[in-house]
């Protein structure tokens, strides 16, 4: 898919010339091991990363260019993917062809090196104003999941499962760790990104390969680097069993419930297991979805997904409270069902149709080729979509029976309205 | 088939009328492995109160019955249509909006069976009182979902305000209460006005042939029967400009308050060209005041009035048009004054030129360049234009055609102190 080209040690660049789009897309992505503290630094210093640079010193004046560049889309992220936090600075900017009046090609390179390589400075650190800005702007985030009872649920569900593990460390870091940052401290979180992290640079659009390779080789002429890499832990941790319930004022119960699996991502059962969660509650189609939703009219979703790269699969409904326990027996019978071998060629063919179709669509937009090909492409033997979607075919009913005996219920947890609001309920 | 070229943004589109006034679009797109199909009516949660089919009397109908419908309409006497889209590894999907309920499809494979699969299962409509009381309990969770949203709730709430009498105001998918009422005579009813081919469009997008896709769908539409095309008479209240509550509130279990201030516009005055001009000044002039670059998103920003929730939004259908400003802010007061008094302050001086105009046109140019990269944006808006009577197409020249006296008339009513209300979403008073 990608063209690959190592342009030092630990520095990798991958372009996909197509004609698909009307846009260039690039993202760059620093790597790291992942740690809460490295998590708060770095979001913080990705915001400042968007807020200005050294040529465009104010928000207000970086996004004017901006907006003179034909909209040039420029953000930065954080992520995170099993053990290692992920930094991306990104652009978008319209094939030149389009326009024609202006090169924004190469004035988007010379941005995304500016914004990595000549930040917004004064005297050697990040401003002050600036970073206590972004630093709040980052710690409200961080709050604002209180608001979203559905993602605050899962939250706590994977938090009380892996307390220790990478699985509940939130990309956007912690509050505690946070509130310590200091410029000086962000800054020294920038030295040992650009210095030391693995770094990847993606490309995707109507580029000629050989001039845009050039033209990022000159333009970041990064060092060579030894990339650090996470210790594995063989202790998975021990977390919370069996029933947790817990209360908000809210009028919607939050089933989520979190089950282990020793099958983790590049395993040989790894596509196996993509497709038995794809059975269970990955589809419209799904036992999940028929059975909780259409059968039972007991929730509006009612979906599972699979967190391979941490061993988990979680299921999450939206339902009544006083129907968590109905709810939690159903899903077990769902589960036992498949342990049973009750899957049917129909399942199974809808699964493997569903998948293949999610994967290739996916590819059907410039960030879907990248996020894509970034998750699969150091699988031993290399990832191409339909070599991908071969893996699926050969799946018997009898593989999804054995993948359901190997998931194991460890959590349930609920989270639900205060007592005085069930007379509101209808 | 007409062809259409439109060679700034290199696009070709194929469209036809066929004898039973369905309109179809086609628009080819290279490289693409997806086709994204959707089959849309002209019918959305506004249209409450209309004539039937072959009626004479007006009727009301109860609130959210549109997106009720469009629940129901998967649920066949053979089973459910997802399962039949998952045997085609097609992803299926629907949406209800103020105007209009679409109904979708995006596949890799099967292209022909998923076309055909849409257009019959929206055209066979199987409804029971049995089947319609299961859903109720699928919807009413549903609704309880979005009751446990603040963003929701602030945003509705907002539009709520603004108006006195039009169901604009009234939640897409009802109340609990009011789909209780809901039976499957309402929904034949509904189905039989609305779902009419000359009141609804196809649009394909993708990997497609369009010669092929066109004659598919010809073929398929010339073996069904329909009555004769009838025009739909819906009634509208009558609004004042004046919003119909000034302040409201809400308490919710959130961490921070979350405010919003709603502007209640005039629908656009004109279709086509006119229309979409007026449309994008709106747009336009919205960013000049409180977009990225904007004095009062830098001041705001610096302050702590604003955080990243910060949002605009403008909103125009026929009949109607609003604008909501807000976001997450620990003084929701301060920060709804500043909203207002940025109003005052562009009103008193027109603040911007000519360079303002140049760099959001070349900013908007480019948005929608990038747009069209996505199957779903150029289906869904286009539908959403061509039953406004525009065309999705003419954006770039509407876009050089505005010039600075047309942001200068949006303004005015935008600046409309009447038409305003501020909603506040607070955490509760006692603490959490």
């Amino acid at each position: 898919m990608f063209t690959e080209t190592r342009l030092t040690q630990g520095v990798r660049l991958y372009v996909r010339r197509t004609e698909q789009f009307k846009t260039l897309t690039f993202s760059i992505r620093f790597k790291q091991p992942l740690t809460a503290e490295g998590a708060s630094e770095r979001a913080v210093l990705a915001n400042i990363l968007e807020d200005s640079t050294e040529a465009y010193p104010s928000r207000s004046a970086l996004r004017q260019a901006l907006e003179g560049m034909y909209g040039t889309l420029y953000y930065t992220d954080v992520g995170k993917r099993g053990g290692y936090h992920y930094l991306s600075v990104n652009a978008e900017c319209v094939d030149d062809r389009l326009i024609r009046d202006e090169d924004i090609t190469d004035w988007t390179v010379r941005l995304l090196a500016d914004a990595v390589l000549r930040p917004n400075l004064e005297d050697g650190v990040f401003k002050q104003q600036i970073f206590e800005r972004e630093k709040q702007t980052v710690l409200e985030r961080v709050r604002s999941i209180y608001d979203d009872k559905t993602r605050y649920a899962q939250q706590r569900l994977l938090t009380l499962m892996r307390p220790d593990g990478p699985e509940s460390i939130r990309a956007t870091g912690e509050e505690v760790f946070l509130e310590a940052l200091t410029p000086e401290k962000v800054m020294e979180a920038y030295r040992r990104m650009t210095s030391e992290d693995e770094i990847e640079i993606y490309v995707v659009g109507a580029v000629d390969e050989e001039a845009i390779t050039a033209s990022l080789k000159e333009a970041f002429r990064f060092e060579g680097r030894v990339p650090a890499v996470q210790p594995e832990k063989a202790d998975r941790g021990t977390g919370r069993e069996g029933r947790v319930s817990e209360k908000q004022n809210m009028k919607q119960g939050k089933l989520h419930i979190g089950f282990s699996t020793p099958v983790m991502f590049g395993t040989a059962d790894f596509p196996k297991m993509q497709l038995a969660n794809g059975i269970f509650g990955g589809f419209p189609h799904s036992k999940l979805f028929m059975n909780v939703r259409e059968k039972e009219s007991m929730a509006y979703y009612a979906a599972s997904s699979y967190l391979s790269r941490y061993g988990l699969i979680t299921v999450s409904a939206g339902i009544d409270a006083d129907l968590a326990d109905k709810a939690t027996k159903l899903i077990d019978e769902q589960l036992a069902a498949m342990r049973a071998g009750e899957i049917t060629d129909t399942e199974l063919s809808q699964t493997k149709a569903m998948l293949a179709n999610q994967l290739r669509e996916a590819l059907d937009s410039s960030r879907g080729q990248i996020e894509i090909f970034d998750q699969y492409k150091d699988l031993p033997g290399g990832f191409t979509p339909e070599g991908w979607i071969a893996k699926w075919e050969p799946v018997t009913a009898d593989d999804i029976r054995e993948m359901a005996g190997k998931i194991d219920r460890q959590l349930v947890y609920l989270l639900s309205g205060k007592e005085e609001s069930a007379d509101e309920k209808a | 088939m007409k062809k259409l070229e439109y060679s700034r943004v290199n696009e070709t589109l194929y469209h036809e009328t066929l004898p039973n006034g369905l309109q179809v679009f086609i628009l080819p797109k290279s490289g693409f492995s997806k086709t994204y199909v959707s089959f849309t009516t002209r019918y959305g949660s506004i249209d409450n109160i209309f004539i039937p089919l072959g009626k004479q009397e007006m009727v009301r109908v109860p609130d959210g019955i549109a997106h009720f419908l469009e629940h129901k309409m998967f649920e066949k006497e053979d089973g459910d249509v997802f399962q039949k889209f998952g045997m085609n590894g097609a992803s299926a999907n629907a949406f209800t909006s103020f105007t209009r309920t679409a109904y979708l499809f995006s596949a890799t494979e099967n292209l022909y069976p998923n076309t055909e699969l849409l257009l019959d299962f929206v055209q066979a409509p199987y409804f029971t009182e049995e089947t319609v009381e299961k859903e109720k309990g699928i919807i009413g969770q549903e609704i309880t979902m979005y009751d446990d949203l603040p963003d929701w709730r602030a945003y509705f709430g907002t539009i709520e305000n603004l108006y006195r009498e039009h169901p604009v105001k009234i939640d897409i998918a009802g109340t609990v209460e009011s789909i209780s009422r809901i039976t499957a005579d309402h929904l034949y009813e509904c189905y039989h006005t609305f779902y009419h081919p000359s009141n609804m469009l196809v649009f394909a997008v993708g990997a497609v042939d369009p010669e092929e896709m066109m004659s598919f769908i010809r073929d398929n539409q010339a073996a069904k029967t329909f009555d004769q095309p009838e025009r739909i008479v819906r009634q509208f209240p009558q609004e004042k400009m004046e919003a119909a509550v000034k302040e409201g509130s809400l308490e919710m279990d959130v961490s921070k308050p979350k405010v919003h201030v709603g502007i209640k516009l005039p629908a656009l005055a004109d279709e086509g060209l006119e229309g979409l001009k007026q449309e994008l000044a709106y747009q336009i002039m919205i960013d000049l005041l409180y977009g990225k670059t904007s004095k009062f998103y830098t001041e705001a920003y610096e302050e702590g009035l604003i955080d990243e929730s910060f949002s605009t939004d403008f909103t125009a259908e026929e009949g109607f048009a609003f604008s909501v400003i807000g976001s997450d802010s620990a003084e929701p007061e301060k920060l709804a004054q500043k909203i207002r008094d940025t109003l005052e302050w562009a009103s008193e001086k027109f603040p911007f030129g000519q360079d303002d105009l140049d760099r959001q046109r070349r900013r908007r140019i480019g948005f929608f360049m990038r747009a069209l990269n996505s199957v779903e944006y150029i289906a869904n808006q286009f539908t959403r234009y061509a039953f406004n009577g525009m065309n999705l197409f003419d954006t770039v020249t509407a876009l050089e055609a505005l010039e600075v006296k047309d942001l200068q008339d949006v303004l005015v009513p935008l600046t409309d102190e009447k038409a305003r209300t501020v909603f506040t979403v607070k955490p509760p008073a006692n603490g959490k």
